[in-house]
């Protein structure tokens, strides 16, 4: 039978339809958006002009500002203004002891694991208040795009742990954005620099922003960018600069500490000021006016230089480790990328020139690097670039362990390992009859559970009873491409798969976004259902699109005819339903028509993994071409 | 359903002979092929089960690639293909000449911080084990050839030490160097 394609009478073809994706940059000082439109990459600013998206967050008493105008209120209302907002992702409590010195919230006072941050909106968790920068950045593309946005690729610095890439992914997910990656930022960063001189060799990337530091140690090669070793610190960057300047400020003062909130923001703020004024400048003047304190005196480029040298510091021995990790030598190294606001400071950037002895890259605003590689990755993840050979190969940043006997962790997963990876583990009973199993997730290098991250703790449930030692549970961890951790169990003597209790440690458990989403749409039910109609539609076109495409590729060969036209059928359906109005309908007819591709999915999977394999690079071709001249 | 590929080996995953000697230049191209194929992301807006698959397949070929580039996991590997099994429960005693060696070598490190030089002496000592581990590995790739796999087995239960040290060594020397700079 030959292959038929169906389609409406006027209705046009969606296959080679322009989608609109975004990359975002969601900063610990500023957030960003870019897109690539007509085939040029930019950021998108708002009406006044601005790029940059300050990520502060006002809670008024019957608004949400967000951006320079929330930042407006940020010494004049402290408690209901969040700043930084980003070293709280992920966080326990027990994390918070040195930002609590930099900030000035309150916490509220919970038996939640994670820190609520105390506002007149109520208490609030790092989740939400990031969700709030990513709705408007996500409006701020609406309003200049025109149409809807099909995905995004956000950013997360590379160190982020497991905790802290779910964070972000559930902001996304209350800012209802379709994640299509979580991107680590110096790859996002190399990608802006690679494309613009279609690099090849090794490159670090110095990524140094307002709350975290990264040191990515990249192979370029034909478009692949292949991570091989990352390190860093999830809470370092220019905040602390802020913060050992303003600690200056007050011994000059003469003062004994910060006092209250809006002092302290006031502080933070001049500290800040001096220090991108000395970006510029050999020295600045700088003042503090409170109360009765009126002290001025000058900070200057060698004062700040001892100021923040230890923090600088801290930055290469990272530097030190991922190169060892990657098994470089410094002088292997063709390329130095200084990304984040924090190198613009002079003594960031000469430092690390002399660490790496090579004058660093920095020829894309530091700013806007990391969004722009964001969006061309958007662009390609998207389906806009079919015939695109760029791959961005990552790996994961911390090691993966469970807890042992002892209070140890054994290591499962080793740090700077490619993703996605999966690794099984065998575990057995202790107990006759035992039925269950607590399994204890940890994430870090160090030996002792004490001084490890705690990821998640997972009981294994509905193993079959049997004498201790004679079951056999395999526990499989599965990191996928975004960093993130799956984790399954089956009980391999009787092929029981045992029930996950998944507790979080410092996450949102499902549940928990599940209701702030619930609570979120409430607000504007309406709107909720003609979205989620749309949404519905939209996903209907992408299924079939798809289906098409893989169809006329490979239709003939890896189905029968009876396969075909059961799949031919139900396809039908769904080109009928999905001008419906009844968006459940839809889904299942949509769910109806995946089930029964399935097979065929699977078969189109593994040909294609089978043609990689037996394909033969151009090299061989010409090898073997050789020696049979040879032969002949 | 994709397990057909999951349970390929790795040898042939990378079109490569079984063998312990593997060109490690054909691993890496072959690898970005293979990538280009089935990475996560060529199915970004794909269904849940592409996605899955993907990311099983994915999975599995990095894991080929950690264990062809790496002599002592594609050692242990080759052994498993012919069914020599490394788990813990089938430890036979080693020789008592070799452990001694390891034991004076662990002292050494334990000691180190608190001479004088302990960068240079550690220098050394990562010699020393890379010299012992080409030694062995030498010792394992003629056995292996000559298929006596008990032998070949023996070699790599004392390269996994070597391993060992070499690890040890170089978190020392990351240590070390970490306190001189600050």
């Amino acid at each position: 039978m030959a292959l038929i394609q169906i389609a409406e009478p006027g209705e046009s073809t969606t296959a080679h339809q322009h989608k609109l994706a975004v990359g975002i940059d969601l900063g610990t000082t500023n957030s960003l958006v870019a897109t690539v439109r007509s085939g040029e990459v930019s950021t998108l600013p708002d009406s006044s002009g601005q790029h940059l998206l300050p990520s502060v967050v006002h809670y008024a008493e019957n608004a949400i500002h967000v951006g320079s105008e929330a930042q407006s209120y940020s010494v004049t209302d402290p408690l209901n203004t969040v700043v930084s907002v980003k070293r709280f992702m992920g966080r326990g409590i027990e994390d918070l002891a040195v930002e609590e010195t930099h900030y000035s919230y309150e916490f509220s006072e919970t038996n939640s694991v994670i820190p609520r941050i105390k506002t007149r909106a109520g208490d609030l968790s790092a989740v939400e208040i990031s969700a709030e920068i990513l709705k408007a950045l996500k409006t701020r593309a609406l309003e200049t795009l025109g149409d809807e946005i099909n995905g995004a690729v956000i950013t997360v610095p590379a160190y982020f742990d497991d905790a802290q890439r779910q964070a972000t992914k559930d902001a996304a997910k209350l800012a209802d954005i379709k994640v299509l990656r979580l991107l680590n930022e110096p790859t996002a960063a190399a990608v802006a620099y690679g494309l613009d001189s279609g690099n090849q060799g090794v490159i670090a990337v110095f990524d140094l922003g307002g709350g975290t530091f990264d040191i990515s140690i990249l192979r370029l090669n034909n478009g692949v960018f292949e991570v091989l070793a990352t390190g860093g610190d999830s809470s370092l960057g220019g905040d602390d600069f802020d913060y050992v300047i303003a600690q200056w400020m007050i011994e000059q003062a003469g003062m004994d500490d910060m006092g209250d909130p809006a002092s302290k923001r006031l502080i933070m703020q001049q500290a800040r000021a001096a220090k991108e004024a000395l970006a510029g400048a050999e020295s600045t003047g700088v003042s503090l006016d409170l109360g009765d304190i009126h002290w001025q005196g000058t900070l200057d480029r060698e004062i700040l230089k001892a100021l923040i040298m230890p923090l600088i510091k801290k930055t290469l021995m990272s530097c030190r480790r991922a190169l060892r990790d990657a098994d470089i030598e410094k002088n292997n190294i063709d390329e130095v990328v200084m990304v984040g606001g924090s190198t613009r400071t002079l003594a960031v950037r000469e430092m690390v020139a002399e660490f790496f002895e090579c004058e660093p890259l920095t020829s894309i605003d530091p700013d806007k690097v990391v969004a722009t590689g964001a969006a061309l990755q958007a662009d390609v993840l998207v389906g806009n670039k079919p015939d695109d050979e760029m791959l961005l190969l990552d790996v994961i940043p911390l090691s993966l362990g469970i807890e042992t006997m002892g209070g140890l962790v054994e290591k499962i997963i080793h740090r700077n390992t490619g993703i996605p990876v999966a690794k099984a583990q065998d575990f057995t009973t202790y107990k006759d009859g035992q039925t269950a199993m607590a399994v204890h997730v940890l994430q870090g290098e160090r030996e002792l559970v004490a001084d490890s991250r705690s990821l998640a703790r997972f009981e294994l449930r509905g193993i079959p009873p049997q004498v201790a030692g004679a079951a056999r549970i395999r526990v499989t961890f599965q990191v996928d491409a975004d960093g993130l951790l799956i984790v399954s169990a089956r009980e391999e003597n009787s092929g029981v798969e045992a029930s996950i209790d998944v507790k979080p440690s410092y996450g949102l458990s499902d549940s928990e976004v599940e209701t702030m989403l619930r609570e979120s749409m409430e607000h504007a039910e309406d709107d909720m259902h003609s979205r989620s109609l749309r949404e519905q539609q939209v996903e209907a076109d992408r299924v079939l699109e798809a289906l098409d495409s893989a169809l006329a590729v490979d239709g003939e060969q890896l189905l029968s005819d009876q396969e075909r036209s059961e799949i031919m059928d139900v396809r039908q359906i769904l080109v009928e339903v999905k001008s419906d109005t009844d968006k459940e309908k839809i889904k299942q007819t949509i769910e109806r028509l995946e089930k029964a591709c399935e097979n065929y999915v699977a078969r189109r999977m593994n040909s294609n993994i089978k043609s990689a394999m037996q394909g033969h690079s151009i090299e061989e071709y010409a090898s073997d071409e050789r020696s049979e001249a040879e032969e002949s | 359903m994709s397990e057909e590929i999951l349970t390929s080996n790795f040898f042939e995953l990378f079109g490569l002979p079984v063998s312990y000697r593997v060109d490690l230049n054909q691993v890496q191209q072959r690898y970005m092929v293979l990538q280009k194929q089935v990475h996560p992301d060529n199915f970004a807006n794909g269904s849940d089960q592409e996605k899955r698959i993907s990311m099983q397949q994915t999975s599995w070929i990095n894991e080929a690639k950690a264990t062809l580039e790496d002599p002592v996991a594609r050692a242990i590997y080759l052994l498993g293909l012919k069914d020599i099994d490394f788990s813990l429960e089938n430890e036979t005693t080693m020789d008592a000449g070799f452990l001694m060696q390891q034991l004076e070598m662990r002292e050494r490190l334990e000691n180190i911080q608190s001479e004088s030089e302990p960068l240079d002496r550690l220098e050394g000592m990562a010699e020393e084990v890379k010299a012992a581990a080409t030694v062995m590995m030498d010792g394992f790739v003629k056995s292996f050839e000559d298929e006596r796999l008990d032998e070949a087995r023996e070699w790599i239960r004392k390269l996994q030490f070597m391993q060992k040290a070499k690890k040890e060594i170089n978190t020392l020397i990351g240590d070390i160097e970490d306190e001189l700079m600050s």
